[in-house]
């Protein structure tokens, strides 16, 4: 007969924002009326499992014992939720109860949603909860097998069962077997559009390419239908592919708030928001702490469709994100802080008819009517933006050159010299860092601009061709380009190029 | 030198054409021998005489006359002579495509006279090669309408730098010549018969006031009276020297439709004056708009088309150089600049320097502001340089940024 300890002690772990709480959990049976509590700041999810346990348990084979059954979720001061502690639990019964057989001094990490038919389910924020345990001793590591892409991503070992009857096997029968989870990378979405679709536009294909090789912020104004949706689509494909680090960070947050388990692609995410967004959406839920689009397009692409149709309150809240690239959210006093490091594409429609840019005079408004148009967008927001091009609808011969010859793999191409520029900021910088997003500070010396190119910059800046604060935009901008030459200084040349990119000319 | 051997050569060359059998074609057949280096060695008897001999595969005919011109080889010469002494009396400058200032648009043409005379300011054709030319053709007689469109547009074309070519016949092409002798682009008139042969009679007024102020081409000897079959050989020419032809009136069966269907299969631009539907003799001119031509609306679409086609003749020659509208000298072009473009044609392109290339961005703009991607297709430069130099012309002040396209300062 097994031992019948009188408290059962297990782990598992709860996710607030991106960040997973260890717990533990303890089982208690003592003789007496029948009773089910569930102690420790818990919300109804967690008090409901009593239902789904009794009915899993008959499913598998195994008995509710009788008794006060008392179960302390610790730390006791958090605030808990989710139904991923039913597994812990019916596992603390079942020790507690002496129907399995609980190995002394074993460390036991479990996690799992139960059905009334005693299978077991994966809950949202595995991820991010796995990451957190997979550096931890436990002897025990059982989670479901629908977590396993999860635990893939996260690089987590353990095993995984689909139904309360393997515990058996695992406790009474010693069929713990341990492995590493593997996730199959995606070989990526096919429906990517090849740069070669923006023949004719040789400053937006620049641009796109500078925007990708330095993680600048990037605008693209031009009439309806030149093809500035399609950039956005075009930019996802010359970014090279999620690392693993960055991987889980991007999985862990689709995964919180999709709920169920989505593929594990390696594309940098896009996440497209329209002149319906609000700053709630933008930010996150502050009482679920579901992350929101800001959080959602880390290491990809915010893509802000007709930008200056937007709420005035949300172009100027999008300006500190884009500085600190974080997005803080407060719930009960305690601060979650998500990353945002993103690419922000912005695209628009030049001025109300949208034909400002375009061949001959088709445009019908006015100067101040233009101004106005544009005025939406504030100046301190501009300051973030790194680079700007205007389209124009692409010419009928270019459009049949695009359908009738052969699709072309030029991203693929773009892409390579991406990867190598991303080598080369990171060798340089450090810590992950690239042109765009290297912090201000010392730029001169971390950049390697020579004194004399800062002069050249600083000339063209006194004769008005920039603001001051625009002067760090134009020279990181003009590092990508050395970047992408390969050259080891900053040049004049780059310099020049750099500045053909600011928004001009309205 | 021997300029005036060449020149008697020349000559020779033209009276084989006139007066042998020895066609176009024939020629194209004579000229695979190896005998013949150029064309003007047909004026030499030995050479002559070693192909008769030595067959090297021509055709049978080809060399049947050749032994014909032996024979009348005396009296050939003698045509010759004549036409170079009338060439020498009138004026007349003998100009071949072994010359360096043969005019481009024919050159890369096939079929345009090896040899033609000219008479009047043969600058005009350096000039045009730069700027643009613009063939005015239509109705011997047009109506006030016709007349007076023609005369508003080769004035504004005219003062753009664009040379305005025509035939001095009577109505439009009359018109057309009257209205563009005075401009900055001058003014060409191509004819049927020889140069020194005022036809039709009657316009020796603008005759005299073109061969003074402008250029007289004819691909016929001096003397040389215009004959029926030769006029749409005649319209040919003028379609090929101009960048685009405007057809100002024509009828349903007109000389002037000639011109622009060659025109359209030389892979250039056609516009046409609209018209009403009730008046007959603009009936051609309707038939081409239904084709596909383009409609004459005002000159900026002109303007346009020869831009884009002096851009790809720039880029066909390689050559920027200091190219900019003469406000100096009378609307001459400098020598200099002339000799700068043809030592530059022979540079290849990615060996021409940044101020090369930044003097071929300004010519591109002379006409019409542009934006960065029609530069680079223009130039087929890659964007990195072409924003990089507009920078720097932007530094400059020479041009400035105006509605995303890039245009002139004029300071």
């Amino acid at each position: 007969m097994a031992s019948r300890p009188n408290v059962a002690r297990l782990y598992s772990c709860f996710a607030t924002g991106t960040d997973a709480v260890l717990t533990l959990i303890e089982v208690s049976i003592s003789p007496g009326i029948p009773t089910f509590s569930v102690i420790g700041l818990c919300d109804s999810t967690i008090r409901e499992s009593q239902g789904r346990l009794r009915s899993a348990f008959k499913s598998a084979g195994f008995n509710m014992p009788k008794g006060h059954i008392t179960i302390g979720i610790s730390p006791a001061y958090m605030r808990k939720a989710g139904s991923g502690f039913d597994l812990p639990m019916a596992l603390g019964i079942l020790f507690a109860s002496g129907q399995l057989y609980l190995p002394p001094e074993a460390r036991i990490y479990a996690e799992g949603e139960l059905t009334l038919g005693g299978e077991l389910k994966g809950t949202p924020g595995s991820c991010i909860r796995l990451k957190t345990v997979r550096d931890m001793d436990f002897d025990y590591r059982i989670i479901p097998n629908g977590e396993a892409a999860s635990a893939g991503v996260a690089g987590f070992i353990g095993q995984g069962v689909t139904s309360l009857n393997e515990l058996s096997s695992i406790f009474d029968g010693n069929y713990y077997i341990e492995r590493r989870f593997q996730f199959l990378r995606g070989i990526g979405s096919d429906d990517r559009i090849d740069i070669s679709m923006l023949k004719g536009q040789e400053k937006t294909k620049r641009a796109l390419l500078i925007s990708a090789a330095g993680f600048h912020n990037i605008l693209l104004m031009g009439s309806p239908g030149c093809g500035k949706t399609m950039a956005g689509k075009i930019l996802s494909g010359i970014l090279p592919p999620l690392n693993e680090s960055e991987l889980a960070d991007v999985y862990s947050l689709a995964e919180l708030s999709d709920g169920e388990t989505p593929e594990v692609s390696c594309d940098r995410p896009v996440r497209i928001i329209g002149p319906g967004i609000t700053v709630g959406k933008l930010t996150g839920n502050q009482v679920s702490l579901l992350p929101g689009e800001l959080a959602l397009a880390n290491h990809g692409i915010l893509f802000a469709d007709e930008l200056p149709l937007y709420k005035t309150e949300v172009i100027d809240f999008l300006r500190k994100p884009l500085e600190d690239r974080k997005i803080n959210l407060l719930r009960h006093g305690n601060l979650y802080s998500y990353d945002c490091n993103f690419i922000f594409l912005g695209t628009g429609n030049p001025c109300r008819c949208g034909m400002l840019y375009e061949k001959g005079n088709k445009c019908r408004c006015s100067g101040p009517d233009i101004k106005r148009y544009l005025s939406k967008i504030s100046g301190p927001f501009l300051e973030r933006i790194d680079l700007f091009s205007e389209m124009r609808s692409i010419s009928g011969d270019d459009m049949s050159e695009i359908y009738i010859g052969d699709k072309g793999s030029e991203s693929l191409e773009y892409r390579n010299a991406v990867e190598r520029c991303w080598q080369m900021e990171r060798e340089r910088y450090g810590g992950g860092y690239l042109n765009g997003t290297f912090p201000d500070g010392d730029i001169r010396n971390s950049m390697r601009i020579p004194s004399s190119v800062i002069r050249f910059a600083t000339d063209m800046c006194e004769k008005g061709f920039f603001s001051a604060r625009g002067f760090t935009k134009i020279l990181r901008v003009a590092r990508t380009v050395a970047d992408l030459e390969d050259s080891a200084d900053v040049t004049e040349a780059h310099v020049s190029e750099a500045v053909a990119f600011r928004m001009k000319g309205v | 030198m021997g300029n005036a051997s060449n020149q008697y050569n020349d000559c020779f060359y033209i009276a084989v054409k006139m007066n042998t059998g020895i066609d176009y074609r024939c020629f194209a057949d004579l000229m695979e021998h190896k005998a013949l280096r150029t064309y003007r060695d047909i004026a030499d008897k030995e050479i002559l005489e070693r192909i008769s001999k030595e067959e090297m595969g021509l055709r049978q005919n080809t060399v049947g006359k050749v032994r014909k011109l032996l024979d009348s080889f005396g009296e050939v010469g003698r045509k010759a002579k004549e036409y170079s002494k009338l060439a020498e009396q009138n004026g007349l400058r003998v100009v071949s495509c072994l010359d360096v200032d043969y005019p481009y648009n024919w050159r890369v043409l096939g079929g345009m006279p090896k040899v033609f005379f000219a008479k009047g300011r043969y600058s005009l054709i350096d000039q045009m090669t730069l700027h643009g030319a613009a063939a005015v053709v239509g109705s011997r007689n047009p109506s006030k309408y016709s007349q007076y469109a023609t005369d508003r547009m080769c004035r504004e074309l005219g003062e753009k730098g664009i040379a305005i070519v025509s035939g001095m016949a009577y109505g439009i092409d009359r018109q057309a010549h009257l209205s563009s002798v005075d401009t900055k682009g001058g003014t060409i008139a191509i004819l049927a018969g020889g140069a020194d042969n005022i036809y039709p009679p009657a316009n020796k007024d603008i005759y005299d006031l073109i061969s003074a102020k402008g250029l007289i081409i004819s691909e016929m000897p001096p003397g040389q009276t215009p004959l029926r079959q030769y006029f749409p050989s005649r319209n040919r020419l003028i379609a090929g020297l101009s960048d685009c032809t405007l057809v100002m009136e024509a009828g349903a069966v007109s000389g002037t439709l000639h011109t622009a269907s060659y025109s359209a299969a030389q892979g250039k631009e056609v516009f046409v004056l609209p018209n009403s539907i009730y008046y007959e003799n603009a009936m051609g001119g309707l038939k081409l708009l239904e084709d596909g031509g383009n409609i004459l609306l005002g000159t900026d679409n002109v303007i346009d088309s020869i831009s884009r086609a002096i851009i790809y003749k720039r880029m066909g020659l390689a050559c920027p150089g200091e190219i900019r509208f003469h406000d100096d000298c009378n609307g001459e072009v400098r020598s200099s600049d002339i000799a700068v473009l043809r030592e530059l044609a022979k540079v290849r392109p990615e060996e021409l320097t940044d101020d090369n290339w930044k003097s071929l961005l300004l010519d591109a703009l002379t006409l019409k502001p542009l934006c960065a991607d029609e530069l680079c297709k223009a130039t087929m430069l890659p964007f990195y340089k072409v924003s990089g130099l507009l920078t720097e012309l932007e530094l400059k002040g020479s041009v400035c940024q105006e509605k995303g396209k890039y245009s002139l300062t004029f300071v």
